[in-house]
């Protein structure tokens, strides 16, 4: 090479560098960057505001709006501050840092403050580089205990279980053991965060308690199982006792275990894996697995939106009254990346997405061929005007009847059904031994309260009375559908309730306190005193203004028996009043012979949204992605394979089984059918990563403020998980608290306080809990924290020292070269100054 | 001729104080048409202590909370909320279709005021007087186009149905029986903290005979609450009946001995758990005095003179202005300090104390600078002025705004009881403060340049600004001996009134701009152990980090451009702007994870 080409290039490359270098250290340039910095920070964290109207000085011409959440960005905050356009700008920002305090700021002792403080933002920039660019965070749920169950074989030896399971000690959690002669139904009927020991050693010390409700082959019972000290589990009897209906075994029998063919255990329930949040990204998960396993398998869902609605065919989707929504396509393709997925080859697509949607089950108008199904819409109004409005489904055993059964719908298939619903409901009791016969009708009785008079059996000194305390009709049980009269009898033997069902096998006598719906299941002897024959002939039930559809397709008639003692049957013609007794007009305004349900997702308007829900109501719609199909059309993403697309609800945490569900939460797998006609199960979730060693929960504690947990948080002082961790071998570690603001190190990651199990009232049917059952766990990584901190404080010092010491070393300096001048004037000569005392005075 | 006119001047200003004194220790005036309401001395209840929500409050303060859910912000014919209470209590009927309920948001008030309309046109008046004042009446509620019109709002879960729940609360918490089971003044039998109290209305009827007693009240139980002295409780329910019986015939000497003797009887019956009396009767007296927030008006005095002597350089004006300042000061720091008092706790940890501890710094720092070494300098009264101004609109927020500044005394949620929530936000608030009082002497900056000022600038930054003058101050008073040195007054004619602003705003924003950034950081420190990470792009964090960002840019601004003293004076008030819109618009419109108070 030429000595002057090697010139040229230098200088080509010095006037290209340059220009560059002198941007790099120009202020201007980074008082640029931080202004759009500023812009940048703000759009991302407020969003904008902008007007839609041309009158802007009027406040509702003005819209607010997170830009970051808009269709074509559909980022969280995490996502929105990590784009490339905030990495450029942080590059940039670092870039100019370091070439403008290299080139422009001389390190001496007055820059030292300006030195430190840029050179600690260059640190702070790269620990968080460190930081973000490692970092995972998630939540794991721990719960405190599981009940194992194990069962032995009749008279087989103790140490031999022949059946076994497991459930979580929740409120409700329930779980079958065994077959046949020797099935164990066993549900968890309550649960005491902190029952006090009232014997043994221990006496006075509290501890978590779990009763279990047990219905074994021969008798139903509460086995009690204390955490901690399996040496106090006993079982609890049912008695006939009115004032004690449930006492402890070993006061009746003197042994605390009744059945010895029954194990119960409480066992740690170890976490293994924390679910990712839809935070520092999105983490949405698509988990499958074969019907009948029960292990899931992950299938991440990258790059599936998070705030907005996509909907491929409106028709999928029920709208909110005055919504309008425009079809939006999507396409987001999730293949198998487990090795142990059990359909490798199969490939799924999720095609819409909901941020917040809820399954509905609306009625619509069948087709002539569809299957009966009246629903019928009636008008009641009363001579004063009042007037109320019901909607009656015959196909619905909840929603069949209103007002307590006064009004019903009922659907026949034959004409010689309609006779029985003509006839009063009666009740027949029977006394044999003394010739005792008497029928009763209901009606009128069945209206009255609780607290009815008694009415004689017979003579009034006959010693046998009844009074009837509810009838209910439409009772499913079993598959079946029957009717029942709860009554209570006195008789010789003493008072008791009797369920007397149409069906007389069903009937039964029930003990003090014993739940009805367990009775139907248990054995043995049906009623307590046998010489009381009782008969419930239910007739048309409660209903004093009956609804019959049919036979016929499109028939309707009306059993009308209010206010008159034989009942009178009337053509019914839709939105034409019938006249029924004391000025009451009933009007079918609208009915459907033959309704069938539709089941779809309801988007949700936005003005009904929960605004903390956040993505627990997101649903997706997944189809399997067909090759040969998607080849032939591929114009229309999704629509080849849309007979097969599902839409799935949302799951915050995946859980195995139904016996390991938490509270709060649910699980609602679907079933997709592939294209090669096998079954398989979805469900949508996040995804979820393993801890470093599995977590188990001892206890949980509140700590209240003065007076103790009132149901309302605020009088909540800390929420303490005390938990373990599985160390090497198998072994559980010490227990450790952590709680709210002190988090527990293990490993690397750091484990936090995040939710708690609030005691619950019972709802819909379900149980209460005392709550503490469960704890969240909040887990994170915090790699480059320490270079982070390091850089903010080296910054900070360097700002007090570039405005607090700095001045004074100027004025020091200012000071010594003024008396070197006056020195100099008063001697003669030319003063002389140390470099730096200058240089930093005309700074 | 000058010395009259100063003569005058003084004497106006004397007035003036006199005025302000005049109007912070008068009571507020009192409706005249409820003599019983005045009558009524409800002070002795000062010294009961009433369980709710966790905490143990002196009456007086727990009847102005549970108020607040009803009334709002009002008060009802200009009676205590004390009063108000009981007589919900005993007059409940009265009430029926009396304006007593605050809707607060002005759409909800009008969309009710529509459908009522609708259903009686004779209301025009009082619903004109509703939608200014937010108050209606439950009969207008009940009205039934405007239940529909309620029933519809409680839909919408974004625009309206936080106010109807909030409508709902107030008419429970207005109910009788509500009333009456809150008043949880009996403790628990064994002294236990992890116990509720009990409510006067399980006692009340204790030793009652049943025939005297209504109809409906002969169900209730009577028993007494076991392990407390029995005679005392029949005391008790006595006492209390004969007040409800006084209260109802509007006999106010009954009343007022029935509460002397309640007050009296109530601290006795458990006393190992009951509160202080001193502090509950320093809480009473607390909340009955809006918080001391009317001293507002004596920071309103100190501006006005501060501003005079500013001005017409008056040098007497400035002594007095400093003088009330001072006052000002002390009354506010006795503010701050029985706060903490009453709350156990350094007042921190909700929006009503952040702002008046924040404006308490703000003045405290003020304060401490001016009579220390800013004594002698051209910036005396400057920053004394800021701080005025600071704590004037920051009390004025906390007086005329209860609602969203919430004065009351609450439990802190279990994830503020951390050290670093006195270090972190503490730091913060305090660099907020100075941020305002920097903002203020740049609004003086900015005023002094649109009127003919030049283009002055502090030549050696706040701090170095501020040692100059105090050195120039102090070789003046050393005597004019060296010749060279030159007089305090000739200084500041010399450097002139702009450099003083932008003095006092770089002195005030070198502070701030450390003490914020250290602010964050401790944040960030506190954040990595409670959240889990120190910085989540939280709106509040980032806002934070915006307005260092502003003091980032005002910095490098003054560095380059000629006209330093009105970048720096146009930034400050930019940066103070960013950190108003952090506090009002982030904290009130965009929640986030910050949303403690």
């Amino acid at each position: 090479m030429q000595p002057s080409t090697f010139r040229y290039l230098s200088i080509a490359m010095h006037s290209l560098i340059r220009p560059i270098l002198d941007l790099f250290s120009s202020v201007r340039f980074g008082i640029v960057l931080l202004a759009l910095l500023f812009a940048y920070m703000s759009v991302g964290s407020a969003g904008i505001l902008y007007p839609i109207h041309p009158n802007i000085f009027h406040p509702d011409a003005w819209v607010h709006a997170q830009m970051r959440q808009w269709r074509p960005f559909e980022m969280t905050e995490f996502e929105w501050f990590h784009w490339w356009p905030f990495d450029v700008l942080m590059a940039l920002i670092a870039l100019t840092l370091v070439t403008t305090t290299v080139r422009r700021i001389p390190l001496r002792v007055v820059n030292l403050g300006v030195w430190m403080i840029h050179s600690g933002i260059i640190m702070l920039i790269v620990g968080s580089v460190i930081y973000f660019g490692t970092k995972v965070e998630g939540e794991a749920p721990v719960v405190r205990r599981t009940v194992t169950i194990g069962i032995t074989a009749k008279d087989g030896p103790a140490s031999e279980l022949i059946a076994t399971g497991t459930i979580v000690a929740m409120p409700g959690s329930k779980l079958t053991v065994g077959q046949g002669a020797d099935r164990y139904d066993v549900e968890v009927q309550s649960i005491d965060p902190s029952w006090e020991l009232r014997s043994g050693a221990d006496i006075g010390k509290r501890a978590y308690s779990v009763n279990l409700m047990i219905t074994a082959p021969d008798r139903r019972f509460m086995r009690q199982v204390i955490a901690g000290y399996p040496e106090y589990t006993e079982d609890l009897i049912f008695t006939q006792d009115k004032a004690q209906p449930v006492k402890r075994a070993v006061k009746e029998t003197g042994k605390p275990i009744i059945d010895t063919r029954l194990f119960v255990a409480l066992d740690y329930c170890p976490q293994t894996d924390f679910y990712l949040k839809n935070d520092l990204e999105k983490s949405w998960a698509l988990y499958v697995r074969r019907p009948g396993e029960t292990r899931w398998v992950e299938r991440p869902v990258i790059g599936l939106p998070l705030y907005n609605d996509y909907v491929p065919d409106l028709n999928e989707v029920f709208l909110g009254p005055a919504e309008s929504a425009e079809p939006r396509s999507l396409r987001v393709m999730i293949p198998a990346a487990a090795a142990d997925d059990p359909a490798p080859g199969v490939v799924f697509e999720a095609t819409g997405y909901l941020r917040y949607g809820q399954m509905r089950t609306r009625l619509i108008p069948g087709g002539t061929d569809a299957a009966p199904n009246a629903v019928a819409a009636v008008d009641v109004s009363d001579s004063e005007g009042r007037s109320a409005q019901y909607r009656l489904i015959a196909s619905d055993p909840q929603k069949r009847s209103a007002d307590g059964g006064v009004l019903a719908i009922r659907q026949i298939s034959d004409e010689e059904q309609l006779a029985p619903l003509l006839a009063q409901p009666t009740l027949v009791f029977r006394v044999p031994s003394r010739n005792i016969t008497l029928t009763e009708s209901v009606k009128d009785a069945a209206l009255t309260d609780k607290d009815a008079q008694w009415r004689p059996i017979g003579p009034v000194d006959s010693g046998y009375a009844y009074r009837v305390v509810a009838v209910q009709d439409d009772l499913a049980i079993g598959g079946r559908e029957l009717s029942v009269a709860i009554l209570e009898l006195r008789t010789p033997a003493g008072e008791f309730r009797r369920w007397t069902f149409s069906d007389a096998t069903m009937s039964r006598d029930l003990a003090p306190g014993e739940d009805p719906m367990a009775a139907m299941k248990r054995g043995g002897e049906s009623f307590t005193d046998k010489s009381l024959e009782v008969e419930y002939r239910p007739g048309n039930g409660l209903a004093l203004a009956l609804l019959v559809a049919g036979p016929e397709a499109g028939r309707l008639r009306l059993v009308d028996s209010l206010g008159r003692p034989e009942a009178r049957v009337v053509d019914v013609t839709p939105r034409i009043p019938v006249e029924l007794a004391a000025g009451v007009k009933l009007t079918v305004t609208d009915w459907m012979p033959n309704a069938m349900q539709e089941s779809k997702p309801f988007v949700v308007p936005q003005s009904q949204r929960q605004r903390d829900a956040r993505e627990l109501f997101s649903m997706m719609r997944v189809n399997q992605v067909l090759p040969a199909k998607a080849a032939a059309a591929p114009t229309a993403p999704g629509a080849a394979s849309a007979s097969t697309a599902e839409w799935l609800t949302y799951h915050p945490y995946v859980f195995d089984r139904a016996q390991d569900v938490l509270r709060r939460y649910w699980l609602t797998p679907s079933t997709i059918t592939l294209a090669d006609g096998t079954a398989l199960e979805v469900l949508f979730s996040r995804q979820r990563e393993p801890l470093p060693a599995p977590v188990a929960l001892e206890t949980f504690e509140l700590t209240t403020e003065v007076g103790g947990f009132s149901g309302q948080s605020s009088s909540i002082r800390n929420y303490t998980s005390v938990v373990r961790f599985q160390e090497a071998g198998g072994t559980w570690g010490a227990p450790e608290r952590l709680s709210v603001n002190e988090p527990v190190e293990f490993d690397g990651m750091s484990f936090f306080q995040s939710q708690w199990d609030p005691p619950e009232e019972a709802r819909q049917g379900g149980m209460a809990s005392a709550g503490l059952n469960y704890t969240v766990l909040g887990v994170g990584n915090r790699h480059g924290v320490w270079v982070q901190l390091i850089g903010c404080i080296v910054a900070c010092l360097g700002m007090m020292y570039a405005f607090y010491v700095k001045p004074v070393i100027k004025r020091r300096n200012e000071r010594l070269v003024l008396e070197e001048i006056a020195r100099a004037k008063a001697e003669g000569r030319r003063p002389s100054f140390a470099k730096h005392h200058t240089e930093s005075v005309h700074a | 001729m000058r010395n009259s006119s100063q003569r005058l001047l003084s004497a106006c200003c004397s007035v003036l104080l006199l005025a302000v004194v005049a109007l912070l220790t008068c009571a507020p005036v009192r409706a005249d048409d409820l003599p019983f309401a005045q009558q009524v001395d409800l002070t002795p209840l000062d010294r009961v202590a009433v369980f709710s929500e966790g905490r143990l409050k002196s009456f007086s303060s727990f009847a102005n909370q549970q108020m607040q859910f009803v009334t709002g912000p009002r008060k009802i014919g200009g009676q205590g909320s004390d009063f108000t209470y009981f007589d919900l209590l005993f007059r409940g009927n009265a009430y029926e279709d009396a304006d007593v309920i605050y809707v607060k948001n002005r759409e909800v008030r009008a969309r009710i005021s529509e459908a009522a309309l609708r259903a009686d046109p004779a209301l025009t008046e009082r619903l004109r007087a509703f939608e200014a004042s937010g108050l209606v009446s439950q009969k207008i509620l009940n009205l039934p186009p405007v239940r529909t019109e309620l029933q519809t709002m409680e839909g919408d879960l974004i625009r309206t149905a936080k106010e109807m729940d909030s409508i709902k609360g107030a008419l429970s918490v207005k109910d009788p029986s509500f009333l009456l089971g809150s008043l949880r003044v009996i403790p628990p039998a064994d002294g236990s903290l992890d116990k509720p109290w009990v409510s006067i209305g399980d006692i009340m009827l204790l030793g009652a005979d049943p025939a005297t007693l209504p109809a409906a009240a002969r169900d209730r139980p009577m028993n007494a609450v076991p392990g407390i002295d029995e005679a005392k409780q029949r005391q008790l329910a006595a006492d209390w009946r004969g007040f409800v019986m006084a209260w109802q015939q509007g006999d106010a000497t009954a009343v007022n001995t029935r509460v002397k003797a309640i007050a009296t009887l109530l601290p006795t019956l458990v006393p190992s758990i009951y509160p202080p009396a001193e502090r509950l009767e320093w809480e009473g007296w607390y909340f009955r005095n809006d918080n001391l927030s009317r001293s507002w008006l004596v920071f309103l005095g100190a501006i006005v003179f501060l501003l005079l002597g500013l001005v017409y350089r008056w040098k007497r004006a400035t002594q007095i202005g400093m003088g009330v300042f001072a006052m000002a000061f002390l009354l506010q720091t006795f503010a701050v300090m029985l706060r903490w008092y009453i709350s156990g706790r350094w007042p921190n940890s909700n929006m009503f104390e952040a702002v008046t501890t924040a404006a308490w710094m703000g003045t405290a720092v003020a304060f401490i600078a001016e009579v220390t070494f800013l004594r002698r300098t051209a910036m005396h009264g400057v920053v004394a002025l800021g701080a005025c101004v600071t704590s004037m609109v920051a009390l004025m927020a906390a007086h005329f705004l209860p609602v969203q500044l919430n004065s009351n005394i609450s439990n802190m949620m279990p994830v503020l009881h951390d050290v670093w929530l006195y270090i972190h936000t503490n730091v913060i608030i305090f660099s907020y403060a100075l941020i305002f009082m920097s903002s203020i002497s740049a609004f003086c900056y900015l005023v002094w340049r649109m009127r003919g000022g030049g283009l002055a600038f502090a030549r050696v930054g706040g701090a170095g600004q501020a040692m100059e003058m105090m050195a120039a101050a102090g070789s003046g008073a050393a005597g004019a001996a060296s010749g060279g040195a030159v007089s305090k007054t000739a200084h500041h004619r010399a450097t002139g009134v702009g450099e003083v602003f932008d003095g006092v705003t770089m002195l005030l924003t070198e502070l701030s701009f450390v003490m914020l950034w250290a602010g964050i950081v401790m944040g960030a420190i506190w954040a990595d152990h409670s959240w889990g990470r120190p910085w989540g792009w939280d709106p509040k964090e980032v806002f934070a980090l915006n307005t260092f960002i502003i003091f980032a840019l005002l910095i490098h601004v003054r560095w380059k451009v000629r006209d330093k003293g009105l970048w720096t004076a146009i930034l400050a008030v930019a940066g103070a702007a960013v950190m108003l819109f952090n506090w009002i618009v982030i904290n009130f419109v965009i929640s986030g994870l910050h949303s403690y108070a």
